[in-house]
């Protein structure tokens, strides 16, 4: 009895396991002097993506995306990692909301 | 100008917004002064504790130490909303009937510290990130076009605060019930922000997984990134396409706030002893 609420329990947890063991499809990105490079990315839909940010500077940057609920403020010559959940088709724009009329990355996902 | 503008209005107003609310609400006590220090005193430490948070953004140079920062983050926000939760259910409890001046004396000096600790939390948090950017304008832009941004960073403070004081003049007409049936909902709503704010930071990080995503879609009714879906977005934690780990959490949060503010039976009152 105790065992199979055991296995049971597992049973539960399975999902869980399994969405932690689909590794992200990861890109690289880079802030520097105000703008993002690259400007434009295609990346696969459906699958959950890994942006690796660095911001080369100046000044600090703030990598965003409202629809995706992604707001990240980085340090001149800081390193960091924002995960996005799976993609749908379609195009997303990002922008460096401390520099918004240069910094824009257009993510295309296919 | 405007870009900084925005970032200090935005930032600024839902921090300015929770203490007007709690002013407006104090007004209302039988003893304001001590939570009303409270509050200043709140306010104080989330300028000081933001200016650290920012520090520490720049001193964070490396993936692990940024890790560490969005992990304190995500806890601030977390926190931030069990804190809200907690002095509303307060608020509950020493609201109208609060007569007599020992019995308010005694229910302030625990309530002054509940306020000061929302109060710091929620500048902190939202004044974090204006700080970053108030210090960037100076690295990167000469002194003409910073003294431009700064202008309009000082003109976003000023309309944030504009907005607050209509706010909290305009709940001083309401009376007693409605003030606080209003400050109980704006407050709940935004810690439902913040819980939606610290789950979403954990799962930017990975360390918390998606469930289901989204679990439902319904952009075409309601947007969350423009218009009033936005202003829900941001002050009552409304998402069009919600992930299964965010609508579970709302619904862990709004299940503790029902069970921590369910109407208590009317104790029958010891006869007063004269």
């Amino acid at each position: 009895m105790r065992r199979r609420a055991a296995l049971a329990a597992l049973g539960a947890l399975g999902p869980w396991a399994a969405a932690r063991a689909d590794e992200p499809a990861t890109f690289n990105v880079v802030l520097r002097g105000g703008r993002i490079e690259p400007s434009r990315l295609e990346v696969p839909a459906g699958r959950r993506i890994k942006f690796v940010l660095r911001n080369d500077g100046p000044g600090p940057v703030e990598f965003e995306n409202l629809e995706l609920r992604v707001e990240k403020v980085l340090a001149p010559g800081s390193n960091s990692f924002i995960v996005v959940a799976p993609l749908r088709p379609g195009t997303y724009r990002f922008i460096d909301e401390f520099h918004p009329d240069t910094g824009r990355l257009e993510v295309v996902a296919k | 100008m405007i870009n900084a503008f925005v970032v200090v209005w935005r930032e600024s107003l839902e921090a300015l917004l929770v203490i007007s609310v709690l002013l407006a609400w104090i007004a209302r006590q039988g003893d304001p002064g001590r939570l009303r220090r409270g509050v200043w005193a709140g306010l104080g430490g989330g300028v000081a504790l933001a200016a650290a948070l920012g520090a520490a953004t720049f001193a964070a140079q490396s993936q692990l130490q940024g890790q560490a920062l969005e992990a304190f983050q995500a806890g601030i926000a977390l926190a931030s909303a069990a804190l809200v939760l907690q002095m509303v259910a307060w608020m509950r409890r020493h609201g109208a009937g609060m007569k007599r001046e020992l019995e308010a004396r005694a229910a302030s000096a625990s309530g002054a510290t509940g306020v000061a600790l929302v109060t710091a939390f929620a500048v902190a948090r939202e004044g974090a990130e204006t700080v970053v950017f108030l210090y960037g304008i100076g690295l990167e832009r000469d002194t003409q076009g910073a003294l431009a941004l700064l202008a309009g960073a000082a003109a976003g403070l000023a309309a944030a605060l504009l907005c607050a004081w209509a706010i909290a003049r305009g709940a001083r007409r309401l009376n007693m019930r409605t003030l606080l049936r209003t400050s109980e909902l704006l407050l709940l709503a935004i810690a439902t922000a913040m819980v939606g704010h610290g789950v979403e930071r954990l799962i930017g990080m990975g360390w918390l997984p998606p469930l289901a995503d989204p679990l439902w879609d319904s952009a075409t009714l309601l947007d969350d990134a423009g218009g009033i879906g936005r202003v829900l977005a941001d002050f009552a934690g409304y998402r069009a396409r919600p992930t299964g780990a965010l609508v579970a959490a709302y619904l862990l949060f709004w299940g503790v706030a029902l069970v921590a503010l369910r109407p208590r039976p009317v104790r029958p009152k010891q006869a007063p002893a004269h």
